[in-house]
């Protein structure tokens, strides 16, 4: 592999990594407005409408800035029925080959979520609630994590690429889901 | 090319796709963008991205991170632990009580988690050494934990319900109580069925040695203050939603708080556990997140393609089926598509084409939602594609082999059909509930 791809491919992993272990803390923003919402609610009978949509931003955060890294964690099901027979190689061939599919559902996702952003900024774009919302920021946001996860995508491809013809590009494989 | 050759063509390449060993989220979606384009050209280039505006509006959702963490974070709380030796002590001296104990954990554990994976993880950990280690044949241990797991899914709380309730427009509320009763019958035909076996062929699940019975009545009751924590957490999760004070994420919230607070309670909270517990979370999430996003895009291909008349067509002109006839034609496919895709996936994509169809049809839509409950727990555990089966081989420890899980669950998988035969013929064990709590 030219040191261009390797250097590529780490960086990415790199990238992925750090936003991913950034937003899997998002879980206690999430559960953080929740509880404030009931107990305000309940206790102080103050209820507050910008809660529901603040805290579907985060969801939507929360799975798309982690996408990437979900990959990397390899945490995506497979249907394994040929694919858990086979060796690693055969694996990973097989990958390479359905791996454009990945790409270009990520791509896209991108240019669909690029469209979305643009226009949202253009228009001023609020969502259509009491609260209100602009939604340009979590449109960027969700852009981002599927960017990051476009490169992902690109970067487990020369992986795979990598291992079909014999040879590891995967640093580090410790940090697997168990 | 007529519509219907179309939908065919593109379930045919979402299938080949599947088989090829892809993740499910990137064949399911990338099937999808090349059909909606191919079908509707550059108009459909922003589907996708569309589809995660109508997965961010599906507000309940929410409820899925908090439960999965929920989940982890309860494996690793040791709270089990204490549940597992109160079962231990009080089920042992039977034939096979172990495995009834077994049982009894995982209903306890099911009632504090909206999925599986929890029950699976401390089954595997827990349960299955200790039983291992008293003789228990291990074909019948690692059915009991596979089949004890997937009820949860069953007793509320539910995400597979929670997910039903959105595509169905069903309350959730109600549909957590439809499930109550399904569960715990499912688990007393568990029970049922281990204890005739057992009494049977007693060496597949001998009784405790008499030595590990001489424990005193005192003891024996102080092990029942075990039940404490996870009736504290059970409460303010459950039992506070259904009393209509916290809404329904803010009880998935409530339940997360809760188990952590547990945890930091028995002092098995550190920056490890922690970690750990939030990269599986989000691990985990983001599977299921993804799937859904994809199977979102595909579903709106379908529906654009007038997929619910080709059905209702297909059943009710072609076939001229009754409407009993139609409820086991459903469920069937669902057994047979969950051979090759995953059930959340399955969820999305059919349930928006037979639940119109179902209510039409003059059935309850509740009970239908426990009905698709079962049969997915069923599709769980039943090769070649079961969540349960994979994390089972992971998991267990390795005189465990595949062929021994392949063989474990066919006994169960039975006894779940008759379970399934008879809440469809007597929906009142679904229903009553509800409409006792709710009004009609």
């Amino acid at each position: 592999m030219p040191k261009v791809i390797k250097a590529f491919v780490r960086y990415i992993d790199a990238a992925n990594k750090a936003v991913g272990k950034f937003a899997m803390y998002l879980v206690f923003a999430m559960m953080g407005i929740l509880l404030f919402e009931s107990l305000s609610r309940t206790i102080f009978d103050r209820p507050h409408i910008w809660v529901v949509e603040m805290a579907q931003f985060f969801m939507a955060a929360y799975y798309l800035l982690g996408g990437g890294y979900s990959m990397i964690l390899d945490g995506h099901v497979r249907m394994d029925l040929l694919y858990g027979r086979w060796g690693r190689r055969r694996q990973a061939l097989s990958d390479v080959i359905t791996g454009f599919l990945l790409i270009f559902y990520m791509f896209f996702l991108f240019t669909g979520g690029i469209s979305a952003s643009k226009y949202a900024l253009k228009y001023g774009q609020v969502n259509y609630t009491p609260w209100g919302p602009p939604l340009s920021p979590i449109k960027i946001v969700m852009t981002i994590g599927i960017f990051l996860m476009l490169l992902q995508a690109i970067a487990t491809f020369f992986k795979d690429l990598a291992t079909a013809r014999g040879k590891d590009l995967d640093q580090d494989k410790e940090e697997t889901v168990s | 090319m007529s519509y219907e050759m179309i939908a065919l063509l593109i379930f045919a390449s979402m299938l080949v796709m599947l088989l090829t060993g892809q993740r499910i989220f990137a064949a399911i979606g990338g099937v999808a963008t090349v059909f909606a384009l191919l079908l509707w050209g550059d108009g459909a280039e922003g589907m996708p991205f569309h589809a995660s505006f109508v997965l961010l509006n599906w507000y309940p959702l929410l409820t899925l991170p908090l439960f999965i963490y929920m989940g982890y974070m309860f494996s690793e709380s040791g709270i089990a632990d204490d549940m597992y030796n109160m079962f231990h002590v009080w089920m042992g001296p039977l034939n096979g009580g172990l495995a009834v104990g077994t049982i009894g954990l995982m209903v306890a554990i099911a009632a504090m988690n909206g999925l599986s994976v929890a029950g699976m993880a401390i089954g595997a950990s827990l349960a299955l050494p200790e039983m291992l280690k008293r003789n228990y044949n291990k074909i019948m241990v690692t059915g009991v934990i596979q089949a004890g797991s997937s009820l949860g899914i069953m007793v509320p709380p539910s995400v597979v319900l929670v997910l039903y309730g959105m595509i169905a427009r069903q309350n959730v509320g109600r549909l957590w109580m439809a499930g109550v009763l399904p569960g715990l019958l499912l688990a007393g035909l568990f029970i049922l069925y281990i204890m005739i076996r057992c009494k049977l062929q007693p060496h597949l699940g001998p009784a405790l040695p008499a030595e590990e019975r001489q424990i005193s009545w005192g003891k024996k009751l102080l092990l029942l203050r075990a039940g404490i924590i996870p009736l504290v957490i059970i409460f303010s999760m459950t039992g506070l939603f259904l009393l209509g004070i916290t809404s329904l994420v803010e009880c998935s919230a409530a339940g997360a708080a809760a188990t952590t607070l547990a945890a930091l309670f028995k002092r098995r909270l550190n920056m490890k556990v922690l970690e750990n517990t939030l990269r599986n979370t989000l691990s985990v999430s983001c599977m299921f997140m993804w799937v859904i996003l994809a199977a979102l895009a595909f579903s709106s291909v379908f529906d654009g393609l007038g997929a619910v008349h080709a059905i209702e067509s297909l059943f009710l002109e072609r076939w001229h089926l009754s409407p009993w006839g139609i409820i086991a034609m459903m469920q069937v496919s669902y057994l047979l598509m969950g051979m090759f895709l995953d059930d959340t996936a399955m969820l999305i994509i059919v349930a928006p084409l037979y639940v119109p169809l179902v209510i039409s049809l003059g059935f309850d839509a509740i009970w239908y939602g426990v009905l698709y409950t079962i049969t997915c727990q069923i599709a769980y555990m039943t090769p070649p594609f079961g969540y349960n089966l994979f994390l089972m081989k992971a998991m267990a420890p390795p005189e465990v082999t595949l062929g021994d899980i392949y063989r474990s669950i066919t006994p169960f998988v039975l006894v779940m059909i008759v379970g399934l035969v008879i809440v469809m013929l007597f929906p009142q064990i679904a229903l009553w509930l509800p409409n006792l709590y709710f009004g009609k």
